[in-house]
């Protein structure tokens, strides 16, 4: 695995960047005018450089950066008073800070001597004796790592912790004696943030599952305990050092998989040692035995080699400590310091892609205008404007492409919940997934994890059977779970599947009557009950389990899909298994919506709200005395929503048989049949936040301008739905009164109102 | 505040008995138990085969129960753990705290 160069050289990347921020800041700092926010994000640089140097193993840099740091420290605590003298020194650190980082990243030691002068004079300044400058505290691991903010400035982000899971670090003090031939020992340091137990994991099942890889010791530490009174129940006060004695194939990522999801809530510090020669490099703490170590036997008989089986982050260690003997080597596209990327604020994507927007729209306006141009002239003008019109489309299509990534960095924490979950149910799963590389807006990518974790959880607790049950039943003893994504039709599709029982459709029946989610005696078609498990209130909490019931609901993950532009469908055939499918825009910037008109106005549906239109025969309308109106579509009632009516638009038609309706569903299935003039057909959007420009409307999601440059509105269904019945609602507390004469008084005056100030 | 079970033996022991299953909302009903035990008696035991299911916060309060015992000079026994609490005690490595307790 290369990922170990790869994130060094990020690593040197942006401590690149964070040591100009911090120089910048440095020269900004002057006596007497303190900026606080100054002082912080110098702190924070410094702070950053030394944690990611830590898990790298840069013990002098680390060792050099705490010195700066504690000084910035002093300053942000005004227990250093801000002087010329002081600034000159901080700017030389900062300067010694660049030269430890570049000798890092040549892999060379800096001179001896180097930091000397600097750590004394900034000595100086915390009141210190002059204590020999050469050996300050690089110490202990922990101390490298003090707190929870190795990373202040949060730049490093998951690439830290995953260094940090795939990295040796310094073993802290081991039990000592020789390794046994054959085996390699194990030092896990694992200290839990307190708040461990609140996010549902069990370091139980942790140390239980290191357990299982080798003759562990578990030393629980006891020093941090509170007293009785003080003890904060659910809190997490215990940490544990686990002396691991495992085989050679046991590598470094079947123990990293154990704390995969924990790694966020816990620091945690992995060595490794070999037997006899590594044994006596290990003994001394010193840097440069550090990053070979284990990997050090593979250069010994090649079946000894401990950590570096199936290519484990020790596999690529020991690959690079060959290529550094014999010079810089062939192979590792992310070994050489030439990287082809840059870092670029997304708020500069941001702008881009608006601007391209703007322009999608520009470029629409002109082909409108142009379409009224008598036909056979100006020939060159149109076969011009064509070609701009594809411009602007793959304009549009790697702009857009800039704010993608691939869903792999969602589907890599999916293996380690697989595990975690199938041990807490002692199921036996498999876990596929396909088309990691599937790239979608990085908004989208963040968003998918809570769904996708609670989906798989509740295939895994629900779906699958367990071992014996399936054996049983002829299936194989392991389910399998099938996390798949792909581009389909400019959206993406993610599925998760499992090969489990599929719903239980009785069971879900009952459930939704005995919680008056379904009238007791409704026919439905097994697909809508099926659906019932997305509705709001239906918990699955009597099933089970520390797995699902304790998170979110499958409403919640519905309704964050939806906030996405997305929808999920569950397909389940009884004793096969469930699929459920995501689609998902490929990004938030653009959407496709269908233009309808009401009156003069235009407005934008998303497509992925709509069902169908027509137009209803008369027979098919009913109006409810005192209640709304009411359409007979498909063998059920749908309300008619007049959306002149409610947004108060003159000169609309009225009567639904004369116009159109438009049949919308909402996230939570329920549907909606707006009533509006005409559709004019689809065209794709460029969305415009209505709450950044003006502010937030009730049934509007956003705005969008149009090619003949008319601003619409980007209507959005549940709220339209919200409306109505609010609007319904006027006439009595029984909720639903306002008849459906053009009247309606309070709803229609207030959204004049609200016209006038947006159209 | 909810209390677990608890009976008041001659001699004026109080003994707790925990119910099957500790997981981590059981926490705190545990901790409040062994506050109120030891303000009630200097001699608590917490009587363990029944535990079918246990977290780590629970064990942590047992944990700091003994050790809070120990500070104020009172008696404490974790009496007859179940083969679920072993192994829990084992996995974090308290096997033996659990030894120590359990037969004090």
């Amino acid at each position: 695995m290369d990922d170990l160069s790869r994130f060094k050289q990020t690593y040197f990347d942006e401590s690149a960047e964070l040591l100009a921020v911090a120089e910048a800041g440095l020269l900004r700092l002057a006596p007497g005018e303190i900026d606080m926010d100054e002082v912080n994000a110098i702190f924070r640089a410094v702070h950053s450089i030394k944690g990611g140097g830590g898990a790298f193993g840069f013990n002098d840099l680390v060792a050099f950066a705490h010195e700066f740091e504690t000084v910035m420290d002093g300053v942000r605590n005004a227990e250093i008073p801000v002087t010329t003298q002081l600034v000159d020194t901080l700017i030389r650190a900062n300067d010694v800070l660049a030269r430890l980082l570049a000798h890092a990243a040549d892999e060379t030691d800096a001179p001896d001597g180097t930091t000397d002068e600097t750590v004394a004079a900034l000595r100086r300044f915390l009141g210190k004796a002059e204590a020999p400058a050469e050996e300050p505290p690089p110490a202990p691991a922990g101390t490298l790592y003090p707190d929870d903010e190795d990373d202040e400035a949060g730049i490093f982000g998951d690439a830290l912790a995953a260094i940090q899971a795939a990295r040796d670090d310094q073993p802290s003090p081991p039990i000592s004696g020789p390794v046994p031939e054959g085996k390699v020992r194990w030092t896990i340091v694992f200290r839990p943030k307190a708040e461990l137990l609140l996010s549902g994991n069990e370091p139980t099942y942790m140390l239980r599952a290191l357990r299982r890889l080798g003759d562990a010791e578990v030393v629980c530490h006891l020093d941090k305990l509170p007293s009785l009174r003080d003890l904060d129940a659910e809190l997490l006060h215990l940490s544990w050092t686990v002396t691991l004695l495992a085989d050679p194939q046991i590598d470094r990522a079947q123990i990293d998989d154990v704390f995969e999801f924990v790694a966020d809530d816990c620091d945690i510090r992995i060595s490794a040692e070999a037997p006899p020669p590594a044994v006596i490099q290990a003994a001394e703490p010193l840097p440069a035995a550090n990053l070979p170590e284990p990997a050090a036997p593979a250069s010994a008989p090649a079946a000894t080699a401990p950590a570096t089986t199936s290519g484990s982050p020790g596999a690529a260690k020991a690959g690079d400590g060959a290529k550094r003997s014999n010079g810089s080597g062939t192979s590792g596209d992310h070994s050489g310091p030439t990287t082809h990327t840059i870092r670029v604020d997304l708020d500069k994507i941001d702008r881009l892609v608006n601007m391209v927007g703007e322009m999608v729209i520009t470029q629409a306006m002109i082909a409108e205008h142009l379409r009224d141009l008598p036909p056979g002239q100006f020939q060159e003008l149109l076969e011009g404007l064509e070609s701009l019109a594809q411009h602007t489309r793959e304009l549009r299509e790697s702009v857009m492409s800039i704010r993608a990534q691939p869903v792999s960095s969602v589907f890599s924490r999916m293996p380690r919940l697989v595990r975690e979950c199938a041990a807490a149910t002692g199921k036996e799963v498999m876990l596929v997934t396909s088309g990691e590389t599937t790239e979608v807006d990085k908004t989208v990518v963040e968003n998918l994890v809570d769904p996708l974790t609670h989906m798989i959880r509740n295939s895994i607790d629900h779906g699958l059977e367990g071992p014996e049950e399936r054996e049983r039943i002829g299936k194989p003893r392991a389910g399998t779970v099938h996390l798949s994504a792909a581009h389909r039709s400019g959206r993406i599709v993610i599925e998760v599947t499992d090969d489990g029982r599929g719903i239980n459709r009785a069971k879900v029946l009952s459930k939704a009557i005995e919680k008056g989610l379904v009238q007791p005696g409704a026919t439905m078609s097994d697909e809508e009950i099926d659906h019932l498990i997305f509705l709001p209130g239906f918990s699955t909490a009597d099933q089970v389990s520390n797995l699902s019931g304790r998170g979110v609901g499958m409403d919640v993950v519905r309704r964050n899909i939806s906030s996405l532009g997305g929808r999920i469908g569950v397909y389940s055939t009884p004793g096969e298994g469930s699929r459920f499918v995501l689609s998902l825009p490929l990004t938030l910037a653009v959407l496709d919506g269908m233009v309808i008109s009401v009156g003069e106005e235009r407005f934008v549906l998303p497509l992925t709200n709509i069902v169908e239109s027509l137009r209803p025969k008369p027979a098919d309308l009913h109006g409810l005395v005192n209640k709304c109106d009411v359409m007979m579509a498909r063998g059920e009632y749908v309300r008619l929503v007049h959306l002149h009516r409610l947004f108060g638009i003159p000169k609309a038609i009225d009567d639904a048989t004369q116009g159109l309706v438009v049949l919308v569903e909402t996230e939570d299935g329920s549907r909606l049949g707006l009533v509006v003039d005409e559709v004019l057909g689809q065209q794709q959007v460029v969305i415009k936040s209505l709450e950044a420009n003006f502010r937030r409307l009730d049934g509007v999601a956003a705005a969008t301008i149009l090619g003949d440059g008319r601003v619409a509105l980007i209507l959005d269904v549940a709220g339209l739905r919200e409306m109505s019945r609010h609007g319904a609602g006027n006439g009595n507390g029984a909720g639903g009164a306002t008849p459906p004469s053009p009247s309606l008084p309070a709803p229609a005056d207030r959204s004049d109102q609200r016209q006038r100030q947006t159209v | 505040m909810s209390l677990i079970k608890w009976t008041e033996e001659d001699g004026g022991r109080i003994r707790l008995g925990l119910p099957s299953d500790l997981d981590l909302p059981m926490a705190q009903p545990l901790l409040d138990s062994l506050r109120a035990a030891f303000k009630a008696s200097a001699d608590v035991a917490v009587q363990a085969d029944a535990v079918e299911r246990i977290s780590a916060a629970c064990i942590q309060a047992l944990v700091v129960a003994a050790r809070d015992a120990t500070d104020r000079g009172a008696a404490f026994v974790l009496a007859a753990p179940s083969e679920v609490l072993s192994e829990a005690c084992e996995d974090l490595g308290l096997a033996a705290w659990l030894k120590q307790w359990s037969r004090a």
